[in-house]
């Protein structure tokens, strides 16, 4: 079971502000108290399939030239860098 | 001007020199503006959509080559990037985000000519299944306003349905193409994983989601698969086919087929009067020589848990990118710090998406991955099999798209699990990679009901005759707007 803290603390670390507090605590912690159906789905032995890519199927890597400067498109940049908050 | 006509039709009309494009496209940017005050399926009108159309006819009268598609009013799910249009995903984060680039899809319908004629709403980011979730309000149902289209892809399927637009591009991530195609009445198709590429479709869950078509008929759904589908450089998820024409043999019929009934999709929950629809389908495709039997498949009743689980994992590390620094809305950085600076920057999003971001950073994270996560994902493993299983014994499997009538806009938005229970019968398309794809077959009491065929991998042509055997027994009234 998932405490109000827990969901907080998910949220401070994703960098969101939540409002509404009670009310949004609640349907989410409704949300995840539903994801716990998969405890009785009996697939604890199950193996799950990640799927092998092999390298000959990435495209190959390779500059393509792209005409526009779409860092022109930036709200906030300089040169080639884009302005960001001070980080401390 | 006869707005009602198929893709099809349209493409022979304007051929045999019936039509001209302009004045098809006047008259369907004139429906637009006249209907669409009440049915909200556009975010933007394309304001060039007629002058592109005299394009087209000039190249028709000069004998110039005309792509397959004749000038054909198209609409497109907001979350496909259409170079130099706005691409909003029904966002405020992304109000004024111009995209720098075609979709694939977006290219190869140029290349056929056809003519955009807006971007239509959605929920935001794709995470609804109602359109109420759009940050510039809901779409309505054009069957009864009062009522929820359906989601993600609601404006699309309005379009198509209330005569906007002769056909419309949406996404579907866990149904919604076949959930928005369901209630109003028109046909949704979600492609073999691979199928079509997702290059410039704004991602919300990579692995699962898939763009796809919501037209007027089963043939204009085969004939746009013609267009769409095939192998992209810039989507390695791509699958090759080869040259396939989903339109021949489209009426091939289905006698001596098998067919599954899920009975996990027809069972607790079910509104009565689409479990009646369900068996009066389940005879017709008998009667069309078609051998129909009860199939249970355990895993559905864990299927909307896995499929929420990995697509708000998903979501969480998708949605990371709009700290509001590349591109987004002007909020000067001045006087932030780093991180509070994303936060505030964030409040931009909807309610659904920063619940589903939270989900997303809680289901897969230390400590709770194995509960969540890595059970959600052995879900989707064992359910493939058992699909794999059922597609051992049987061509296609059937249930209602969705378990319930259309309900009203507002009824179900506070309560985030009624909505969930919702997607039960479309998301195992999704965790497997199948195609699927919803057919109008009745209409109760003013609202329609969409039956959804299910078929092996790679087996999209063969699902698309299906559909067209059981679409050629149905014959419905006309939307009444």
């Amino acid at each position: 079971m998932v405490n109000e803290e827990e969901i907080e603390q998910v949220a401070k670390l994703m960098k969101i502000d939540v409002h509404d507090h009670k009310e949004f605590v609640e349907k989410v912690h409704n949300m995840i108290n539903y994801f716990d159906i998969l405890d009785s789905a009996g697939v604890e032995d199950e193996e799950f399939q990640i799927r092998d890519l092999p390298l000959t199927h990435l495209r190959t890597d390779r500059h393509i030239p792209y005409e526009e400067k779409l860092i022109e498109r930036l709200k906030h940049y300089k040169g080639t860098f884009v302005r960001a908050p001070k980080m401390i | 001007m006869n707005l009602k006509i198929s893709a099809l039709d349209y493409v022979n009309e304007v051929k045999n020199g019936n039509i001209s494009v302009e004045d098809f496209v006047f008259a369907t940017i004139e429906r637009i503006k006249k209907i669409d005050g009440s049915l909200h399926a556009f975010l933007e009108v394309n304001p060039q959509a007629v002058e592109n159309a005299r394009i087209i006819d000039k190249k028709i009268k000069s004998g110039t080559k005309v792509g397959d598609c004749f000038g054909m009013p198209i609409s497109i799910k907001d979350n496909i990037c259409i170079k130099d249009s706005k691409t909003t995903c029904a966002s405020k984060m992304l109000e004024n985000f111009i995209a720098p680039y075609d979709a694939t899809v977006i290219s190869k319908l140029k290349e056929q000519d056809a003519i955009f004629v807006g971007k239509t709403n959605l929920d935001e980011f794709a995470m609804g299944l109602t359109t109420e979730f759009s940050a510039y309000g809901p779409s309505r149902n054009p069957w009864n306003p009062d009522y929820v289209p359906g989601g993600s892809s609601g404006g699309s399927a309005v379009s198509v349905s209330a005569y906007e637009c002769v056909a419309s591009l949406g996404s579907d991530t866990g149904g919604s193409v076949r959930n928005p195609a369901s209630f109003c009445s028109v046909v949704g198709f979600k492609p073999t994983y691979g199928l079509i590429s997702r290059y410039g479709l704004i991602s919300y869950a990579n692995s699962i989601e898939q763009i796809g078509p919501i037209a007027r008929t089963v043939r204009d759904t085969a004939f746009f698969l013609n267009i769409l589908s095939g192998l992209d450089p810039n989507d390695n998820t791509t699958i090759d086919l080869g040259k396939q024409d989903f339109l021949e043999d489209i009426d091939s019929g289905i006698a001596g087929k098998k067919i599954g009934v899920i009975q996990e999709m027809i069972g607790e929950g079910i509104d009565p009067t689409v479990l009646s629809a369900t068996k009066e389908a389940v005879s017709k495709l008998e009667g069309l020589g078609a051998t129909c039997e009860d199939i249970s498949i355990d895993m559905v009743k864990y299927s909307v848990a896995s499929y929420y689980t990995i697509t708000a994992t998903e979501a969480g590390s998708n949605l990371a990118r709009y700290d509001n620094l590349r591109y987004g809305y002007e909020f000067p950085v001045e006087g932030y710090e780093f991180n509070s600076y994303i936060s505030k920057a964030r409040t931009k999003f909807g309610p659904e998406v920063i619940r589903r971001m939270i989900l997303g950073g809680f289901v897969p994270s230390s400590g709770q991955a194995g509960k969540y996560f890595l059970k959600a994902l052995k879900v989707k493993s064992k359910l493939t099999k058992e699909v794999s299983e059922a597609f051992k014994k049987y061509d296609y499997l059937v249930a209602p798209t969705v378990p319930i009538l259309p309900f009203k806009i507002g009824e179900k938005i506070d309560d985030p699990v009624a909505l969930f229970l919702v997607d039960i019968n479309t998301v195992i398309a999704n965790l497997t990679g199948i195609p699927s794809i919803s057919i109008p077959f009745s209409i109760s009491n003013g609202l329609p009901i969409g039956i959804q065929l299910l078929a092996k991998h790679n087996d999209d042509k063969s699902l698309l005759q299906a559909a067209r055997a059981l679409e050629t027994t149905v014959k419905l009234p006309e939307v009444p707007i």
